[in-house]
């Protein structure tokens, strides 16, 4: 029962994500909702691994928690150095 | 350091006596070594080590409260409906000098109560924050370098009293 | 006990990160909305690993969980603060209810240097208003 409240509140979590993704204002914004998405479903991997009983699933969060750093990562970069469409100079 | 060394070795002699290699076995010998070098600690010349490891314990402590509380309030502000934050961006001139002493601060401001690390100077005297909850720009920078600041220095550079 | 532990640490995790998500959504700014997204996330996460290791309770279970909470520990800081650099810089506008704001001018805006104070203090005496 706590575990479906558990999933529920992570699934809740997810779609408030999307809707930064979906309504940005800015390029930062929509990385800010990716960045929170990506450890959102880390947790979530976590949580199906303890409902299926399969450890193996907790690999995955681990690798998925190590890409998704790179991710935010290499989106500041790009930030920074030049992609700046929403900019209007 | 020479006396962390020994109280490896005094760990990994407690397992292969207890004859349980277990990670648990192995921190409870690491526990019982570090009393034992405690306990016959002037038989040593002084050294900074049981002043390290009691102001980190501590540290670990005082640093696991204040991230509860930071979450506290970021929940309490997250879940009213009416935003009455103060925010700012604040330049706060750093103490600390290396890098490892700077990045260490800097990941901790980001992790407690509504204070967010932006940048470093590029000379490495100012750190430039974005604080949440700043009516006094004054008191955050006066908590900052008392609290996490002045703790987090000391725990290396404070020298042994004996 | 281990598992009913576990299940409450795991969804204590699931509330924090479903506050830290709900305070992406509806915070005014790209910083207060950072504010929200590294804090209690990474606390979430930290839960709900810590529930996973006590509901298996096997050691390499809890190796990998404490790994993933030390790596995001150390990395969701550096994360937000090379976005919040970028955001700045790339001229992301702050919450109108900001009160002030002390990075203003400090950016070299050619060579992406920041200047501490007293640089930023000479270059205004010579009459040259930084950015």
């Amino acid at each position: 029962m706590i575990l479906w409240l558990t999933i529920g509140f992570l699934v809740a979590a997810v779609l408030l994500c999307l809707f930064r993704v979906a309504r940005g204002p800015s390029l930062p914004d929509r990385v800010v909702g990716l960045d929170l998405l990506s450890s959102v479903t880390v947790g979530f991997i976590a949580v199906y691994a303890v409902v299926s009983g399969e450890m193996i699933y907790i690999d995955v969060a681990t690798v998925l928690a190590l890409i998704a750093f790179l991710g935010t990562v290499a989106f500041a970069y790009f930030i920074e150095k030049g992609g700046m469409p929403w900019r209007k100079t | 350091m020479n006396l962390f060394l020994a109280n490896i070795l005094l760990a990994l002699l407690w397992v292969s006596l207890s004859g349980v290699f277990s990670p648990a076995n192995l921190l409870f010998g690491f526990l019982i070594g570090y009393l034992a070098l405690f306990v016959s600690r002037r038989a040593f010349a002084p050294s900074n080590y049981f002043g390290v490891v009691e102001r980190l314990v501590r540290f670990i402590f005082f640093f696991a409260y204040e991230l509860f509380l930071a979450n506290l309030r970021v929940a309490y502000e997250v879940l009213t409906p009416r935003h009455n934050m103060h925010s700012r961006v604040i330049a706060l001139p750093l103490r600390a000098r290396t890098d490892f002493e700077i990045t260490a601060l800097a990941i901790l401001i980001s992790l407690t109560p509504g204070t967010l690390s932006l940048d470093v100077s590029a000379d490495k005297r100012v750190l430039f924050i974005h604080a949440m909850f700043a009516e006094d720009e004054e008191e955050v920078r006066k908590d900052i370098q008392n609290n996490l600041e002045a703790r987090l220095l000391a725990i290396w550079r404070q020298q042994p009293s004996q | 006990m281990a598992q009913n532990l576990s299940a409450f640490l795991m969804f204590l995790g699931a509330l924090l990160m479903f506050i830290a998500a709900l305070g992406v959504a509806r915070m005014p700014d790209l910083f207060t909305r950072m504010h929200s997204s590294t804090k209690s996330a990474t606390l979430g996460v930290g839960l709900i690993m810590m529930g996973a290791a006590f509901h298996f309770g096997e050691v390499g279970m809890t190796m990998r969980a404490v790994a993933i909470i030390v790596f995001l520990f150390l990395t969701a800081p550096v994360a937000a603060h090379m976005l919040g650099r970028a955001a700045y810089f790339a001229g992301v506008p702050l919450w109108e209810g900001t009160l002030s704001d002390a990075l203003r001018g400090h950016y070299d805006r050619r060579t992406h240097r920041l200047l501490s104070d007293e640089t930023v203090q000479e270059q205004l005496t010579e009459g040259d208003t930084a950015s």
